[in-house]
């Protein structure tokens, strides 16, 4: 194995002479070398973010670690959606005018020219099924469902009018993070690793954890669209081999498998020699990587090793797949230099149809599962002076009506259906305005009325942070730069520190 | 040394030669528009005065707009006088306000002088040179030095060759029998090739042509191909979107296979895809076809508008469509007219106008679906059609069996508005006591009778059926009955049955009330699918009426496999088709009619006005795109890239064709000499010295056409995602050979389909079922196989025309152990277990890789057997379920098994040569 620095040195020095690849950087014009030999041979984009090129580096290792265009705020990103979409009325948006209408029918004002998923006939008007404190310095509202993120209320900054044009699960999903309701796009995570790689080799730079089930819109939401497969999310699970074959066969120790390794680069490297292919000593790094990850990925999703006043401060459940054990991970991967974990926590789809999904019973579970993590999440990354350095981002794929579900024509349990126009996402970390709250609903928490945000501008100031300009960030597909935004998003500067 | 200098001082004359003789065949130095002019206006012009932004009122994409009038009221380009041209002035402006490219490096001096001396010459505008027609092309001359090193073995080296020739390039060799063997195995099959031909190849009992030959003869062709096919088709066992439930859509794979096999020209193999339905009495395989458009995705999750979706799978045809066949993004034109190609806004709509009138609606039954027939009950179809045909005529003849085959035209559920106690959700409209809902506009065409398709859930209730409100004009009723379903066996429940109604011929708005004794308000007592209008069966009261009557009544309500397919809405039923502003669905502007961009071919008269005409239109050897796109597409699949690099693009920003006179050969010929056969095609491309050529890549070659622009190495790809499976369980002698039906499961890590709510699970399958080719692999769009995502194989939710071939550490864990190839490993193993170590090693080697080993590598090996060998000895435990396999193992065939493992890991093993 003392071989493979000397390969990679030769590696490094061919592609210096010859800024130049076969396979993996062969597309000049649409794939990665747009961006990555952008400063070698600069006819190659038209238009994209001129990056600092480590071309050699990111030859041999795609994920090699590159720098922002821009000075970043942050390093790392923890972006944790509530599958299904949490109502706003019951946690952050406190609507008193609300409660006075509780049970009444809806005005048919509020039903023309809207559309939605289940809503049929004339439901009544639902008051909120929570009550409402001020906390912290701030002052900011937060339910009762939410008692234990009073202790991080001034670390976040809401965005309180945040809208989509999407109301179905899957597509609002899809476009929360591809930017496109339709599939084909990159999801958020693989634009930013294919942008700034990962810092730690060892780990897959952009991680994928869930609770409660996979998001509605599947894998795709972790995609890599037309980028190359090598930044989609990897999904650690919980239960079996946290990465997909990474536990050696049974009946190999690791000594065998160190012994297998060095054959096989043996073997490659003679190829190499023979046949001069550069792509064979990008093969032989990458089964070293391999060989470490297998190593590395179950050491970092091991929870069991953690002080029990960590345990304890998340209420982790060892050995389950528990949205409280994926914070803990979360923080754990950040620290070792993992770019993006993008957590996922199912069930939030709080229409009433059924007591699982019912404001008065499901949905008290859920706030129960998340709120003591959540808040031991932010408060452990700040004590280990990690919350500086990562953005950690909170929301759902959209809103909840202010009017009772009323599915199929029935009154069920109480729930609400879906809505765009209006719902509650909050944002912490680095380069954040500490406490800080942007945009306003009306009385009923049914429109915004001050400070709407779209998806997009969540996105552009993701981005924003850890250094891009979302309309110069591009990558050539199909004769044209594409970018995740689209052609909208504004930074939200109100919110930034 | 010296024999390579004279070489080169050779080609060094020869290019001074042809430098001279072009410069005298072109006395006048004329500059030309396509090749010359307008790749430096796309380069530096259009992105700033293209067809979204058109700064100063100047845009560089159309003739007219380059030559009219700017902002400023005066031509930006005035031919004849570059002096005069304020885009000359322009780019030698000092005043960084003004020069253009406006904030970004000036042009070149060269680039300055061709936009120059074309004004000057006239400044004569031409299309961008996809855009021209393909035309027959003479083989440049080729020095005598290629043909001295016999490299000239078909067209295609002449192409290759003249180009080498300009950067003093000399070819490799050709590769080694046994690789170029194992390369062309892979490239034709996707499979390493069978010993015995193998054999008789190596040893020279048959030559290079026969060996492909004899490839091309294997079903395993249609298999391989299939794949790049299906990439492009979207073909998935799902119907994606978030419940992303199962989907038969498998026998258009097998279409697919069948149609590579036969070899259907790919003239014919459109038309039939595109418009299968449209073709003159179409056969079952021709309706199978349709599917192509089919596999768009269908939402199903709850609470989601059909109509919304329905139309994001036309839109999702239209810029498949052009995706596929023309290189070109239509898409960009959907919000508004193409940035840089000359694609008006509106043309889209037209082109949608040709796709949007199919039955298909977002329906979560997908209808509509063809069944496949079991042969006793086409025989019942048959006895109703005779006498259908026998008692009325054609026509008749033909509602009838459009409905039986696959019951349109119909109304579903969808389209009714509920106006007291009922819903509408999924497939159903479900009404209660008292319930009532309506359908505007239908139209009953004077039919008399009503079928429905329904769930009965009581007996004591009935439907009024009425005309143009809740009171009135009765038209029918029907009497719900529980029991009715149960004769047709039906586990949801569902059945067709009619009723008779009153004559209507015109258009109305058709009520529908529940009516029952029954005192329960919140009881469910009928779900309707849908509704739909028929004549009656002709000559009631005739001798066997009764007879055909129920053969009919039967029929309708077969289940069996079903396909969905591509149906023409009847006239009645058209859609109007609009401009949709900036994209938005919901806002409708201008009605437009169907109709294909003016860019392109010229619309011919003798074509009907349709889908099938669209086709047509597209294979019309005239036009300039789809030739020249599939060229591109096979040339990448056989070469690892295109003649045109920007596989998915031959527009104005796509890269330019790296040979151009090579692309319009092939394309040309392919339409002509070929006649749109892919076999020949491909077999061009395999016979030619050019594929031939060892991949050997010595450091001075790496230097000069390291990217192999100029092809002076031979192809050397990493095998696909499907093909590192196939070849596993091939060597291992695993792999089951066994054709076509539903995709299988083999055996995947527990825990990937984790669907929150839907029960559908992942059940691995029996048998031979197990070792199936990967095309066989079920894909379920929110969650395919994967180890074959890992390999860059594609989620199938979109139209995929680019694989782009990584390497990366999942792939390594996959390979290492992933439990298939540890199976295979096994297996492989115990093939060899009774043969000395050495021997066994150097077997199970060139089984895998079709290579003797040299001595270095099978010394690794060895070494690594020993090692093997000893820690087994030391830790015999660790033979117990060695592998997983749940069984102990001899230590001969672990240790073996631990080679094969590496094997299956090695560069000669994961590329083609």
């Amino acid at each position: 194995m003392d071989k493979i620095k000397e390969l990679l040195e030769e590696r490094r020095s061919l592609d210096a002479q010859l800024n130049s690849r076969r396979h993996f950087l062969k597309d000049c014009t649409l794939g990665l070398g747009g961006l990555a030999l952008g400063s070698f041979l600069n006819s190659c984009s038209t238009g994209g973010t001129k990056i600092p090129a480590y071309t050699a580096d990111r030859s041999l290792n795609p994920m090699a670690s590159m720098p922002a265009p821009f000075l970043p705020k942050v390093k790392s990103v923890i972006y944790l959606h509530m599958v299904g979409a949490p109502s706003q009325l019951e946690l952050f948006d406190y609507k008193p005018e609300l409660a006075k209408l509780h049970n009444q029918p809806c005005p048919p004002s509020l039903l023309d020219s809207k559309k939605f998923a289940f809503i049929q006939g004339v439901p009544n008007m639902l008051g909120p099924q929570a009550t409402f404190k001020r906390e912290g310095e701030s002052g900011n509202w937060v339910s009762n469902h939410l008692p234990h993120f009073k202790k991080i209320i001034d670390e976040v900054a809401f965005l309180k009018a945040v809208h989509t044009d999407q109301f179905n699960h899957g597509p609002a999903q899809m476009l929360m993070h591809t930017g496109s309701p339709r599939n084909g796009r990159p999801s958020i995570g693989s634009w930013v690793t294919y942008g700034l790689g990962s810092e730690n080799n060892n780990l897959p730079g952009f991680v994928v954890l869930t609770s409660g089930g996979t998001p509605d819109a599947g894998k795709s939401i972790w995609g890599s669209g037309f980028l190359p497969s090598v930044y989609q999310g990897v999904h650690c699970r919980s239960k079996g081999d946290p990465v997909l074959y990474l536990k050696d066969p049974k009946g190999v120790s690791r000594g065998l498998k160190k012994k297998i390794l060095e054959s096989i680069n043996e073997i490659n490297f003679k190829e190499y020699q023979n046949f001069g292919d550069p792509e064979v000593l990008t093969r032989i790094n990458q089964y070293e990587m391999a060989y470490r990850m297998q190593i590395s990925v179950p050491e970092v999703m091991n929870i069991d090793k953690e002080p029990d006043a960590i345990k304890e401060m998340y209420g982790v459940q060892p050995g389950k797949e528990a949205f409280a054990n994926n914070c803990l991970l979360a923080r754990k991967m950040v620290e070792q230099g993992v770019r993006f974990v993008q957590l996922y926590d199912w069930g939030w789809d709080s229409h009433g149809a059924s007591p699982t999904e019912a404001l008065d019973t499901g949905f008290l579970k859920k706030c129960k599962a998340t709120d003591r993590p959540i808040a031991a999440l932010i408060l452990d990354l700040k004590q280990r002076g990690l919350l500086d350095q990562t953005l950690v981002v909170w929301g759902g794929e959209f809103g909840r009506t202010p009017m009772w579900e009323n599915r199929l024509g029935i009154q069920n349990s109480p729930g609400r259906d879906h809505q765009g126009d209006a719902f509650t996402m909050w944002m912490a970390g680095g380069g954040i305005k500490k406490g800080a709250v942007h945009g306003k609903t009306d009385e009923i928490g049914y429109g915004g009325i001050e400070g709407r945000v779209s998806v997009y501008d969540i996105q552009a100031t993701i981005l924003h942070l850890l250094g891009f300009d979302h309309e110069q960030f591009t990558y050539d597909f199909q004769g044209r730069p594409f970018r995740l935004t689209d052609v909208e998003g504004k930074v939200i500067n109100e919110i930034l520190a | 040394m010296i024999r390579e200098k004279r070489v080169i001082v050779v080609l060094a004359g020869i290019l001074v030669l042809i430098g001279f003789l072009v410069f005298s065949l072109k006395p006048d130095n004329q500059v030309d528009f396509a090749t010359e002019v307008k790749p430096i206006l796309n380069k530096h012009c259009i992105s700033c005065h293209g067809g979204v932004k058109k700064n100063g009122g100047f845009s560089v994409l159309y003739e007219s707009e380059a030559m009219g009038a700017t902002e400023s009221g005066k031509p930006a380009i005035i031919p004849g006088s570059a002096r005069k041209s304020e885009l000359i002035q322009r780019l030698h402006h000092t005043d960084p306000e003004l020069q253009m490219p406006y904030q970004k490096p000036a042009l070149s001096s060269k680039e300055i002088k061709i936009l120059t001396d074309w004004i000057d010459q006239g400044a004569e505008w031409g299309p961008h040179w996809a855009y021209l027609p393909v035309e027959k092309t003479e083989l440049p001359k080729v020095a005598t030095v290629f043909e001295e090193k016999d490299f000239i073995a078909n067209p295609i080296d002449h192409f290759i060759a003249a180009r080498m020739e300009e950067k003093q390039l000399s070819p490799n060799p050709p590769a080694n029998k046994n690789i170029i063997a194992r390369r062309l195995a892979f490239d034709i099959t996707g499979l390493p090739p069978d010993t015995n031909l193998f054999q008789s190849f190596v040893s020279g009992e048959i030559s290079y042509e026969n060996y492909i030959d004899s490839l091309f003869t294997a079903t395993t062709y249609g298999e391989k191909w299939a794949s790049w096919w299906l990439d492009l088709a979207r073909y998935a066992d799902t119907m994606g979107f978030e419940k992303d439930p199962g989907r038969t859509i498998w026998q258009y794979r097998d279409w697919v296979i069948k149609a590579l096999n036969r070899d259907l020209p790919y003239d014919q193999f459109t038309i039939e895809q595109l418009a299968g339905d449209l073709l003159p009495e179409p056969s079952f395989d021709q309706l199978i076809a349709t599917a192509f458009h089919r596999n768009t995705m269908n939402n199903d999750e709850g609470g989601t508008d059909d109509e919304e979706y329905r139309v994001a799978a036309v839109i999702d045809r239209v810029n498949t469509t052009f995706d596929v066949w023309q290189s070109t993004t239509m898409s960009c034109v959907q919000c508004h007219s193409h940035p840089y190609d000359p694609f008006r806004h509106k043309e889209y709509y037209n082109v949608m106008a040709f796709f949007n009138n199919t039955r298909d609606e977002d329906f979560p039954d997908e209808s509509p679906n063809l069944i496949d027939y079991k042969p006793e009950e086409r025989q019942k179809i048959n006895s109703v059609l005779d006498w259908v045909s026998a008692h009325a005529n054609a026509d008749e003849q033909k509602i009838f069996k459009d409905f039986i085959l696959f019951k349109e035209p119909n109304y579903a559920a969808h389209h009714f508005k509920v106006i007291d106690n009922g819903f509408v959700s999924g497939l159903n409209l479900g009404l209660r006591k008292g319930g009532a809902a309506f359908i505007k506009n239908v139209n009953p065409l004077g039919y008399q009778k009503l079928y429905l398709k329904f769930v009965g859930k009581t007996d004591r209730s009935t439907l009024v059926f009425r005309k143009n409100g809740i009171n009135g004009e009765i038209i029918g009723k029907f009497k719900i009955s529980k029991k009715e379903k149960n004769s047709y066996g039906d586990r949801q429940g569902q059945i067709i049955t009619s009723i008779d109604i009153v004559k209507e011929t015109e258009v109305f708005d058709l009520y529908v009330e529940l009516q029952t004794q029954d005192q329960t308000f919140k009881k469910e007592h009928v779900l309707i699918h849908w509704i739909a209008f028929m004549p009656e069966l002709p000559a009631k009261g005739k001798p066997g009426y009764t007879a055909v009557r129920k053969n009919l009544n039967e029929v309708l309500n077969i289940k069996g496999d079903v396909t969905p397919i591509m149906v023409e809405n009847p006239d009645h039923m058209k859609r109007k088709t609009h401009v949709f502003d900036r994209g938005n669905w919901m806002v409708k502007t201008e009605e437009v009619q169907p109709g294909v961009p003016q860019t392109l071919n010229p619309w011919e008269k003798r074509w009907e006005n349709n889908r099938l005409g669209f086709a047509q239109w597209l294979v019309d050897k005239k036009n300039p795109l789809t030739a020249r796109t599939l060229v591109n597409r096979v040339w990448h699949q056989i070469f690892g890239k295109g003649l045109v690099d920007t596989l998915e693009d031959m527009g104005t920003m796509s890269d330019p064709p790296s040979h151009p006179a090579l692309m319009d050969w092939l394309s040309y010929e392919f339409m002509h000499s070929m006649n749109w056969s892919l076999k020949k095609l491909i077999k061009t491309l395999l016979m030619s010295s050019t594929y031939r050529q060892s991949s050997f890549l010595s450091k001075e070659k790496l230097a000069v056409d390291g990217n192999n622009d100029y092809y002076s190495v031979g192809p050397k790809l990493r095998l696909s995602a499907e093909e590192i499976r196939d070849q596993a369980l091939y060597v291992s002698g695993l792999l089951s050979d066994k054709m076509y039906g539903p995709g299988v499961m083999p055996p995947q890590p527990d825990g990937i389909w984790e669907h929150a709510y839907l029960g559908n699970l992942w059940k691995t399958s029996e048998g031979e079922d197990r070792y199936r080719r990967g095309i066989y692999t079920y894909l379920k769009r929110t969650s395919p196989y994967p180890s074959m995502i890992t390999f860059d194989a594609g989620s199938r939710e979109v139209c995929l025309v680019k694989r782009s071939p990584t390497n990366t550490p999942l792939q390594a864990l996959v390979t290492m152990n992933d439990p298939v190839y540890l199976e295979a490993a096994m297996a492989f193993a115990k093939n060899y277990k009774n043969k000395e170590a050495k021997v066994a090693i150097s077997h199970i080697y060139q089984k895998a890789t079709y290579r003797t080993p040299d001595q270095d590598k099978l010394s690794s090996l060895y070494e690594l057997y020993q090692e093997a060998k000893n820690t087994f000895e030391k830790n015999p435990n660790q033979l117990e379920d060695f592998f997983g396999m749940d069984q102990e193992t001899d230590i001969k065939t672990a240790t073996l098994a631990i080679i094969a493992n590496a094997i299956m890991n090695l560069d000669e093993f994961l590329t083609h040569g």
